[in-house]
């Protein structure tokens, strides 16, 4: 995967994720596309909450994330 | 991207975040109880009843309210979305300011009246009003507006550095092995990356919202004289025709759909001589856009039902992603989190720049781009 593959990735995954949750529930009628809606909605606070809990495991866990990191 | 290019782009997002942050910050911790604008508004104490909604008169309600209000007059009728009730205004005259009038409530089911506070007071209008126009009126709202347009720049050019900001690390990782600066650079990038789409997304309808008024007057100029131009007024002297026939007609008339609001004639929304009606349908969209029906104000008649135009339209589509009240409960709390999310963004976006600010142009820091 390229450098920059891997650093868009996310971030158009959660846009993605994001506009899909914001229409589910405005075209789609009710029913199960609300609770995609709401799912796809979570997905943004969920990595949120685990950059946080990541970041409270300290330097180390963020260390071992970023593999290629220049230090 | 060289770095004369990043340069550029830090000039633009520090710019164009600094002007519009405590305007942002205002929009975003005023929005916030205004999510649960629902939850948190009167309880209306609906008597259980077998009526359907919409079956008591309206006339007699109408009545009513000019008996408790002498000497003013009904301008308008605004159903709910999600209630069988009918708020009822009166105004000194057809054209007052609407901050200025006075509600009385019915269960459009029983036509008995409902004792809640006047809408146009309390915590949730202070917040309305913080929100809608700093309680300046359509240039107050222009301006927000027009802050939620540097808003939008801010965020862009902050997609944009994102880039050179984050090229050596790996996604969502936090550094809080530096300084304290560098620390909240990354929650600053991850937060912003992370809720970017939906407050890109509500900020940019936001902006559309601000336009309402101009919207308004454009459909007032154009479309409403052309409805109302496609029939010549009865005009007969001194007769009126009821409300409750005018109901039952544009309802006979645009099946499917429901009375949303009546302007009465007189006020901008209407002609001098024809009600105009206003529709929506069911489903999560359609119940947002409005479509006008006029009816001749002396035999009650409809004489034109018509789509409003784009722009109007695309207020109306921008409304509830503005808001966030169309996916039930569950979505205002996910609405309310990502909020404070850009809170968090915007006040460490503030704290960047004014840590930053002695040092600049020495910014050896860890976290700056890479050329």
């Amino acid at each position: 995967m390229s450098a920059l593959r891997r650093q868009w990735l996310w971030p158009i995954v959660l846009a993605a994720a994001t506009v899909f949750g914001l229409l589910a529930a405005l075209i789609g009628e009710g029913g199960v596309w609300r609770t995609l809606s709401w799912g796809a909605l979570a997905v943004p606070l969920v990595t949120i909450a685990v950059g946080l809990a990541r970041m409270r495991r300290g330097p180390l866990a963020a260390a071992e994330a970023s593999s290629d990191r220049h230090r | 991207m060289t770095r004369r290019v990043v340069r550029a782009w830090v000039w633009l997002h520090r710019w164009s975040s600094l002007i519009c942050t405590l305007f942002a910050l205002l929009l975003c911790l005023t929005g916030l109880p205004l999510i649960f604008k629902d939850e948190l508004g009167p309880d209306l104490k609906l008597a259980a009843t077998t009526a359907p909604p919409g079956s008591a008169s309206v006339d007699s309600m109408i009545a009513r309210v000019l008996a408790a209000r002498p000497g003013e007059v009904v301008p308008y009728l605004f159903y709910d979305r999600e209630h069988p009730i009918l708020k009822v205004p009166t105004a000194a005259s057809m054209t007052a300011d609407p901050a200025s009038f006075h509600y009385q409530v019915f269960d459009t089911r029983t036509g008995l009246q409902i004792e809640i506070p006047q809408p146009n007071e309390g915590f949730l209008y202070v917040m309305t009003r913080l929100h809608l126009d700093l309680f300046g009126g359509v240039p107050g709202t222009l301006f927000l507006g027009f802050m939620g347009l540097l808003l939008v720049v801010a965020i862009v050019s902050g997609v944009v550095l994102y880039g050179p900001f984050t090229r050596r690390l790996a996604f969502g990782v936090v550094r809080t092995d530096g300084s304290r600066w560098r620390t909240w650079l990354d929650l600053h990038n991850l937060l912003g990356i992370v809720t970017l789409a939906w407050f890109g997304v509500v900020s940019f309808t936001g902006v559309i919202n601000t336009l309402a008024a101009p919207i308004e007057l454009a459909w007032q100029a154009n479309q409403l004289v052309e409805m109302a131009a496609q029939a010549k007024p009865a005009e007969i002297e001194g007769q009126r025709a009821s409300t409750d026939a005018v109901l039952r007609d544009v309802r006979a008339a645009v099946p499917g759909m429901n009375v949303m609001t009546v302007a009465f004639p007189g006020t901008p929304f209407a002609t001098p001589s024809h009600v105009a009606i206003f529709l929506t349908g069911n489903t999560p969209i359609t119940s947002r856009i409005l479509k006008p029906a006029l009816a001749d104000a002396s035999t009650g008649q409809v004489v034109s039902v018509r789509d409003m135009p784009w722009y109007a339209t695309a207020l109306f589509m921008s409304q509830p992603l503005h808001f966030g009240d169309y996916g039930g409960l569950p979505l205002k709390i996910i609405w309310a989190l990502l909020d404070i999310a850009t809170i968090v963004v915007l006040i460490s976006g503030l704290y960047l720049w004014w840590a930053k600010r002695p040092q600049r142009g020495a910014d050896a820091e860890a976290g700056s781009p890479a050329s």
